[in-house]
């Protein structure tokens, strides 16, 4: 042990939950309190009051009379009040209550025969053995089995109702209906005698948990380190909440003590003692529900014990799981591309307040005097030294610094200022995914801000209108090495959400790349030869591309210069224009993008190419055929060539080039002015009934459908002609096309028209009666008067287009704002759901307890930060390999040979690369006795690539999820077309997915249609008609009943059953089948049902509503919940999609295809399909979802959410009913959400928390047991 | 029967990945492989329709083999629990 500290470091190996009983806490005490005077007049505190100094001690000058200690020292001592009276514990009411229900009032046997009891027994054995738990349902089931005794099997007493009177108050009902209070002392009495047997069967752990010790008949007082006191400036003393409780509940049982001593009236007496309830009760939970909170004297709530625990700035998530931390610092950032993108900017003013402790050496002896030299204020210098016994030096006090310089030796520790090339922690909030946390070089720089490249951005998510960022200096060797290794910006170009790079050129950098490289840029020796400077390229120029008049290069030969001399690539650049037959070689726009042998020769760069979030760029390649340092350099120097390039031309954007010439703007308005007349054409047809209506909408919903299609219509087009008519060399239009800023949609609002503004996904329809504004008519379903605008910004907005425009601005600020919670606590959810899970050394995903969740990581085992995109690059590595080795080609190996060889290799590559390689074998020719050779080397690739032990992949896989959550709309409808039914999308239908809700918000199915059915229209339309769930409402005009003759008549409309595909005689039948005896068509109108009324009724009564109702809801045909059905083609096949969902009814019908039906309603799949394809659906959901707005999320991470939501063999949400609170840990979860009642619980069961979960390990202050945490030593103990 | 209640064999949903009920042998090497007890593996519930269709009893272990787009055919294991 060393001498600076006396404390040892000890690692908690496991915390064992119970509730204190009244003898330990008598022995743990070390004083009774029984005064509630506090201090003396002089303000010392009294012995037996709640400061008594046996409770130790937090004055600096005074010594704890227990231990003796000064108040660092003293751990604090826990006291006891003793109670007058038993009193109930209020967080155990709710198990009181059940325990007085299920327990013998005469003999405390649990009330179920011994023989039930002996069943159980085995049962819940069988469990613990078999599969390791006792399921919650079992328990759950004993109480339920035991509350409807009536007598005692064991010794026959009739049990009597037992009345919980919340909140503390118990009473029972004996038969003779009396009722009796059954007080604390009572209540004590009985459940000592529950044995401890019986209570093992409830799941409660009698060693830990009698339940008699839920009754207080003594109160530990929590030492005063918990409860300090603070000295106002006044003087005067403030004591804590706990403290004020303390006093109170000490005085309500001095009264009570004093009442029952006097022989006081019972009546005041019981007075007393719900007083003193009141206080404990209080004392424990400010919050119960059914009493008035405790108030301080100046009416602010006390905050007492489980409010001190609760929430989010409670114990658990305030103080245990994120600690305030030394070391870090925190300013706004601002950005700087001449930077490094691993470098991060420190003003002095902050590398002078943070410190890195560096212990001397010899080589380093001199380096760190002169450090100290300088002292705490003169950069670089240092604030600190630690001398070898351990006594801290601050250099502020130090006189002498020269001379104390001089007599630092090895061994010494000094702690200087933060320096360049030191390696910190960079972040910035909300920590969405790992990356937002990275480590950076320093590079101190003068200012006041922290500077970073503009390309790290996107990590983070910073951008530079105030954002401020936080800096954390590594204080060990190892941490620092972790920080250069792991999280350097060098080692995460890669993010592991996609696997593609995260970083890129942005805005200017494209803007430049793009102008750069443009055909007609061209270069003189001057300038070509800075841009080389400014890349610190110190070699030869390339020959000029132009030798007279004077030598000139391109601006491609000056990009060229950055990239590997055997570099290849092709690709699309952004600019292209998608034109339908592509030129590649005279493309007019230059989009298309070669490089050969390091020489780019067509095509321009832009974001396609070099930008960032992008898989396949010219980055990407580089980083998988050279690796992260060459990328590095070629992003390093390819930011300061284009900025430098930027500044040798310029670049601006003029407010007038954003006017549109004479005849665009001529085209434009024209077709403004067809948009009142089209619109108003639609809602012609619309009146005159002519307008078509589109299947599964209503008349008026098709309306609004046709006129919002038309209108976004006009203004998509009009928004083309304006960007089409600025052209490639306007410099608006050259950062909307490579996509350095701003999109078309921009520049068309810009200087075309703002077009249809919308409110929930609809035109503008709200505000004043038939109308959103009064400048309108009523009922004016125009264009104009439902929120379209015709103007652009450019030109301005009249009047009631600024209210339109506003009324849809705020929607989307208030979608953001309830965005942001909501995909802020899924992603706590997730994180707390899947924190635990890692892969181990065999490749599996367990949790900390060996419970397995995946086999083999996504399938295949592989990180995918190490894919190219998502897939293992077989083919890229191929070449290379068959490069490396020079191996001959165009040798032909038989397929059964080939096949012999690669089967060898079966168990070590998934499935999928085998084919592939077979594949790339055959196609090379590779020579029979090189094949292993080839294959060795692709499975050590492999092997590269497999995920590490230990690697947090259920984190990573939440982060994944949970981050895109902030960027998706919270819209729930879109429109893709006019005839696109509607479907949650987005974020809530994420969440509802996440959820598990047992209905989706927008159920719809999908049928296939055996052979028969699906090969024309009219059949699937026969089908599709049939399934559509009619009640008799539907076909009927009219159902009334004739109250004489006690009968229902019902009018048919042959319309309606037209519609549905039905006879008028289907009606009888289905009536008859309802159960109606006898109905009968009406003898004079072919159209009418008479039909006996089931229920006799009253000849007075004459309300018939109720009759009428019932009869409506008659299933007359289709499959119940089934609302709409239409058909569509897909291939070459006829399908029914329908809104609403019913699987197991319509796998039955004769006309289905029931091997292919698909809903979307992932329960329905479970009970109908079983877990397995419930799996297999939910990660379809959720990765359609995620695909449909355009996230991009490696399917490893839907895959390991789905396999662990399925683990147990059902469906488990991701929260708090589900994977959240089946975790064995009862500090993560009550660290989640549920604190109290979570502790409560663990208490009871006599539960113990292995520590072996992350946030039980960030509770206590442990190293965690993923990533490099788990790495240790085993040893291999003999046998003995 | 289950056939009759639901119309169609289960397993033969496009969905529906192939099941098979591990042998004595098979199941040993397993729990052996992977160094875990029968608990340690994710479950299955008797009522589940896939576990009714093939026949398998509680404590039964089921080899699972799925499609995948990442590796080709993926194998996982579950052992059937009573609800």
């Amino acid at each position: 042990m060393s001498s600076t500290s006396e404390l040892e470091a000890k690692s908690i190996d496991s915390i064992i939950f119970g509730i204190l009983n009244p003898t330990f806490i008598r022995r743990y005490s070390a004083a009774e309190i029984f005064t509630d005077e506090v201090y003396d007049e002089d303000g010392t505190p009294i012995t037996g009051g709640v400061m008594d100094l046996r409770l130790g001690t937090i004055e600096p000058n005074q010594r704890c009379q227990t231990c003796g200690s000064p108040p660092s020292k003293c751990p604090g001592h826990f006291g006891h009040i003793e109670l007058p009276m038993p009193m109930v514990n209020y967080l155990f009411t709710k198990q009181i209550y059940t325990l007085l229900q299920i327990t013998c009032r005469s003999c405390g046997r649990l009330l179920l025969s011994q023989d039930r009891i002996e069943e159980y027994k085995k049962q819940i054995e069988e469990y613990k053995e078999k599969f390791g738990f006792v399921p919650e349902r079992l328990y759950s089931q004993i109480i339920r089995e035991a509350k409807r005794m009536s007598n005692c099997p064991h010794c026959g007493a009739s049990q009597y109702v037992i009345k919980w009177s919340k909140p503390t108050e118990f009473y029972e009902i004996a038969p003779e209906k009396t009722t009796s209070r059954i007080n604390p002392s009572a209540i004590r009495e009985r459940f000592e005698r529950i044995p401890n047997e019986d209570l093992k069967l409830l799941g409660i752990n009698p060693e830990t948990s009698r339940p008699e010790w839920m009754i207080l008949e003594v109160l530990p007082v929590p030492p005063v380190q918990v409860r300090p006191s603070i000295v106002l400036e006044s003087g005067e003393r403030s004591e804590d909440d706990l403290t004020h409780k303390l006093v109170d509940i000490i005085r309500a049982a001095k009264k009570l003590k004093e009442g029952k001593e006097n022989g006081a009236n019972p009546v005041i007496l019981g007075e007393f003692e719900n007083l003193l309830q009141y206080h404990i009760t209080t004392y424990l939970d400010n919050e119960a529900s059914g009493i008035p909170p405790s108030r301080h004297r100046t009416g602010k709530v006390l905050k007492t014990l489980t409010q001190r625990l609760k929430g989010k700035e409670g114990r658990f998530r305030k103080n245990l799981s994120g600690k305030r931390v030394d070391f870090s610092a925190r300013t706004v950032i601002s950005p700087d591309p001449f930077l490094d993108v691993d470098e991060v900017g420190v003003p002095e003013a902050i590398a002078k307040a943070l410190s890195v402790p560096e212990r001397v050496n010899t080589f380093n002896r001199e380096r760190l005097a002169s450090l100290i030299r300088n002292g705490p204020n003169k950069y670089p210098g240092a604030l600190y030294v630690i001398r070898p016994d351990g006594a801290r030096i601050k250099l502020d006090f130090v006189k002498d610094l020269n001379a104390f310089a001089n007599s630092i030796s090895e061994g010494y520790i000094v702690e200087r200022h933060l320096m360049d090339g030191d390696y910190v922690i960079f972040n910035r909030q909300p920590s969405l995914h790992r990356i937002s946390m990275m480590g950076h070089r320093v590079k101190v720089l003068p200012g006041r801000t922290m500077r970073l490249h503009p390309s790290v951005c996107p990590p983070y998510n910073a951008d530079f209108d105030g954002d401020e960022m936080n800096l954390h200096v590594p204080q060990n060797t190892e941490a620092v090495a972790e920080t250069k290794e792991l999280l350097e910006v060098n080692k995460n170009f890669i993010t592991p959400r996609y696997g593609a790079p995260i970083i890129g050129a942005l805005r200017d950098l494209i803007t430049g790349a793009y102008l750069m490289t443009r055909k007609d840029t061209y270069l003189t020796k001057k300038d070509f030869l800075l841009l080389m400077a400014a890349a610190g390229i110190y070699e030869d120029p390339p020959e000029p591309a132009v030798k007279e008049p004077e030598p000139l290069w391109s601006g491609k030969q000056a990009f060229s210069l950055l990239l590997p001399k055997d570099f290849v690539y092709r690709g699309k650049a952004k600019v292209c224009a998608n034109c339908k037959e592509c030129d590649e070689n005279n493309c007019p726009n230059e989009g298309f993008v070669v490089v050969k042998n390091g020489i780019l020769e067509k095509g321009v760069i832009d974001q396609a190419t070099i930008g960032s979030e992008k898989a396949g760029t010219i980055l990407h390649e580089l980083i998988l055929r050279y690796g992260n340092e060459v990328a590095h350099n070629f992003l390093r120097s390819l930011s300061r060539m284009v900025i430098k390039f930027l500044q040798l031309r310029g670049f601006t954007m003029l407010y007038s080039e954003l006017f549109l010439p004479e005849e665009s703007k001529k085209e434009i308005d024209d077709l403004l002015n067809t948009a009142e007349p089209e619109v108003n054409k639609i809602i012609e047809d619309f009146r005159s009934r002519k307008l078509e209506r589109i299947p599964g909408k209503s008349e008026e919903d098709s309306l609004e459908a046709y006129i919002m299609d038309k209108l976004s219509e006009i203004r998509t087009r009009t928004g083309e002609i304006a960007s089409n008519s600025l052209g490639m060399n306007n410099n608006a239009v050259i950062m909307t096309r490579t996509g350095a800023r701003g999109s078309d949609l921009n520049l068309g609002h810009i200087c075309a028209s703002l077009g249809p503004q919308s409110l929930h996904g609809k035109r503008i329809s709200r505000g004043y009666i038939g109308r959103p504004l009064p400048h309108f008519r009523r009922g004016d379903l125009g264009a104009t008067a439902r929120g379209f605008i015709r103007s652009s910004y450019l030109v301005g907005l009249t009047p009631t287009e600024f209210f339109y425009h506003a009324m849809g601005g705020r929607e989307s600020l208030v979608d953001t704002a309830v965005r942001t919670q909501q995909s802020g606590y899924l992603q706590r959810r997730l994180i707390h759901a899947l924190e635990t899970l890692k892969v181990e050394y065999d490749g599996t995903v367990r949790d900390p307890y060996g419970n397995i969740v995946e086999f083999k990581y996504g399938d295949d085992g592989i990180d995918p930060s190490k894919t190219f995109h998502g897939v293992f690059p077989l083919e890229v590595y191929f070449n290379i390999i068959v490069e490396s080795l020079n191996l001959k080609t165009k040798t032909e190996v038989s397929d059964e040979k080939l096949d012999s060889i690669l089967s060898k290799y079966s168990r070590m590559l998934p499935k999928i690369l085998v084919n592939k390689l077979k594949n790339e074998i055959k196609t090379y020719g590779i020579a029979e006795e090189d094949i292993e050779k080839v294959i060795r080397e692709i499975v050590k690739k492999y092997e590269e690539t497999i995920a590490d032990p230990g690697e947090s992949v259920g984190i990573v896989a939440a982060q994944s999820i949970g981050e895109p959550g902030t960027q998706m709309t919270l819209r729930t409808f879109h429109y893709a077309g006019v005839r696109e039914a509607n479907v949650t999308l987005g974020l809530p239908r994420l969440i509802e997915l996440l959820d598990v809700h047992r209905t989706p918000k927008t159920p719809i199915m999908k049928i296939y249609l055996k052979p028969e059915y699906s090969k024309s229209r009219e059949e699937a339309l026969k089908v599709a008609r049939k399934l559509v769930y009619k009640t008799l409402e539907f076909v009927s005009t009219e159902i009334r009943v004739l109250h004489l003759r006690n009968l229902a008549l019902i009018v048919l409309s042959d319309e309606a059953l037209q519609e549905a595909g039905l006879k008028r005689s289907d009606i009888v039948k289905a009536l008859s089948l309802a159960g109606f005896k006898n109905p009968k068509f009406s003898k004079k109108r072919s159209n009418v049902i008479l039909v006996k009324l089931k229920e006799e009724r009253e000849a007075t009564n004459l309300d018939f509503s109720a009759s009428v109702e019932k009869l409506k809801l008659i299933p007359i045909s289709g499959v119940p919940s089934i609302t709409r059905a239409s058909v569509e083609k897909e291939g070459d096949e006829w399908i029914i999609k329908t809104e609403g969902s019913n699987l197991m009814e319509v796998t039955k019908l004769p006309e289905v295809d029931p091997s292919r039906v698909y809903t979307n309603n992932i329960m329905e799949i479970q009970e109908v399909l079983g877990i397995e394809a419930a799996r297999t659906a939910l990660i379809r959901e959720i990765k359609s979802t995620l695909e449909e707005q355009g996230l991009d999320v490696d399917i490893r991470h839907i895959s390991l959410v789905a396999s662990a939501m399925t683990a147990n063999g059902r469906l488990r949400q991701i929260g708090r009913h589900g994977l959240s609170g089946e975790k064995v840990s009862i500090l993560a979860k009550a660290a989640f959400e549920r604190t109290v009642p979570t502790l409560v619980d663990g208490a009871i069961m006599g539960e113990t928390d292995y520590m072996k979960g992350m946030t039980e390990r960030v509770l206590a202050g442990e190293e965690i047991k993923a990533g490099t945490g788990v790495i240790d030593i085993f040893v291999d103990l003999p046998s003995s | 029967m289950l056939k009759d209640n639901l119309g169609f064999n289960p397993l033969s949903h496009e969905l529906s990945p192939k099941y098979e009920i591990l042998s004595e042998e098979e199941r040993i090497s397993l729990l052996k492989t992977y160094r875990i007890k029968p608990s340690n593996l994710p479950k299955i519930l008797d009522s589940d329709p896939a576990v009714k269709a093939l026949g398998a009893k509680p404590g039964d272990i089921i080899k699972i083999i799925r499609k995948s787009d990442l590796a080709g055919e993926s194998v996982y294991y579950r052992l059937v629990i009573s609800e």
